[in-house]
């Protein structure tokens, strides 16, 4: 179900995120990356990056963005890796357009969360791990949070970004009522396919709150602050998406 | 971490907080390990709070210099509101207090709880604030406080007693006058 989802949606998806966020996906998105500040300022220091359910390369190419004009670093890698080839397509159309098209930088691959595979991501090799907007459409969240802890290397970052629990409930109400009725609505209209939009509002409502995904991250081995807003996540909007970040410590 | 390299920023803003929060996390840390280093050495040992006081004095000496800075640090506010970060100033002095209060089994109930406290986390502050600035004279200053504050409640509640006999007095007059039933 979720790959003919996301191969409905491929071509628009950025255009819907819009649509649907108002824009402010990008913003969060922003926010995400600099939070992460990858790359390095010293010369010939590689950062090993993999975006998983990178799809369409919105934050791989902010984190080689990043990289680039604030620390001057060329050598960092992202390696791009969704479980759906039309949505790689779609990345690497958009990587066509920017000067790390045919350089090292980054690479495309077609691959399961769940299961990156030891052969092509072997253990203790990335510095940074993100998933932006991908977690939710996993059947199987501790399994991904376990491959995400292998491929780290000590010292690794995890990092998500992910629709979450809006904790006002007043706006929680409103955020409700907007999720049910406008963004199917929007998909109809937009893209002609209601169940696809459908099937996104309700994976958001179904995916654990903040703190208990928190723990999630925390029972996968990774090192998490506070179970509070500011801690082992942080509240974008009131909640409407929330980043979560963990160490891998040893 | 191997081969000895440091940690990248994006690590350790996420385990201690970004910018000004992890060297507060490190204060904080450091401030509760003070409040556990004021237990008795000998596990059947009796504290007094003096005594708890006193061992709280001591875990500053080694850093007295940095102090000023620490507090200064935790009292800067992380967002824009409020302007001081009133709550980590007040904390420490309770947190103090309430420790030695337990460490010494002093097991008051009621509004006496609080007002028990209150007293010796305002002690402990003063106490504190004066070790800053004249290190040798601090625990005789403490001592003084306590005594004070001994004094001043056996006087407080010596006047609730008396008052309290006074008041039955004047009921007692009163009935037999018949004016009160």
């Amino acid at each position: 179900m979720v790959k003919e989802v996301f191969s409905s949606v491929a071509s628009k998806y950025d255009v819907m995120n819009d649509a649907m966020s108002m824009g402010v996906h990008r913003l969060w998105k922003d926010e995400f990356v600099s939070l992460l500040k990858p790359g390095s300022t010293r010369v010939g220091k590689v950062t090993r990056c993999i975006d998983v359910a990178g799809g369409t390369g919105d934050i791989a190419l902010r984190i080689l963005d990043y990289a680039r004009e604030k620390k001057a670093d060329r050598d960092l890698v992202v390696d791009l890796v969704d479980i759906n080839p039309e949505m790689l397509k779609e990345g690497q159309k958009r990587f066509r357009k920017t000067m790390y098209h045919g350089t090292p930088q980054v690479a495309f691959h077609v691959g399961n969360a769940q299961e990156l595979g030891q052969e092509r991501f072997p253990d203790n090799t990335y510095d940074i791990y993100t998933i932006a907007f991908g977690i939710r459409n996993c059947t199987d969240i501790p399994a991904v949070l376990r491959e995400a802890h292998r491929v780290l290397k000590p010292g690794g970052v995890f990092a998500c970004l992910e629709f979450s629990k809006v904790t006002q409930p007043a706006l929680a109400s409103m955020y409700e009522s907007y999720s049910f009725s406008v963004i199917p609505l929007l998909g109809t209209i937009m893209a002609g396919d209601r169940a696809s939009y459908q099937y996104l509002v309700e994976s958001i409502r179904r995916f654990p709150s903040q703190e208990d995904f928190s723990r999630m991250i925390s029972d996968a081995g990774f090192e998490v602050g506070e179970p509070e807003d500011g801690g082992a996540w942080r509240n974008l909007w009131g909640g409407i998406s929330a980043i979560h970040t963990g160490v891998k410590v040893a | 971490m191997s081969n000895g390299d440091q940690l990248p920023d994006r690590t350790l803003d996420i385990l201690f907080g970004p910018g000004e929060e992890a060297r507060k996390t490190l204060i904080r840390a450091w401030l509760d390990e003070g409040i556990n280093a004021m237990g008795p050495s000998n596990e059947t040992a009796q504290m007094t709070v003096r005594d708890a006081l006193h061992k709280r004095l001591e875990w500053n000496n080694p850093v007295l210099d940095k102090l000023p800075e620490a507090y200064a640090l935790l009292a800067t506010p992380s967002g824009i509101l409020p302007p001081l970060g009133v709550k980590n100033i007040v904390e420490h002095p309770a947190k103090v207090a309430h420790r030695a209060c337990r460490l010494a089994n002093q097991n008051a109930s009621g509004t006496s709880w609080y007002t028990q406290r209150a007293a010796i986390a305002a002690i402990y502050a003063a106490a504190e604030l004066h070790q800053l600035t004249s290190p040798a004279t601090a625990t005789r200053f403490l001592d003084g406080l306590l005594e004070a504050n001994d004094r001043a409640s056996n006087a407080a509640s010596d006047v609730l007693t008396f008052g309290n006999y006074i008041g039955r007095s004047w009921l007692a007059i009163a009935r037999s006058k018949g004016l009160l039933p």
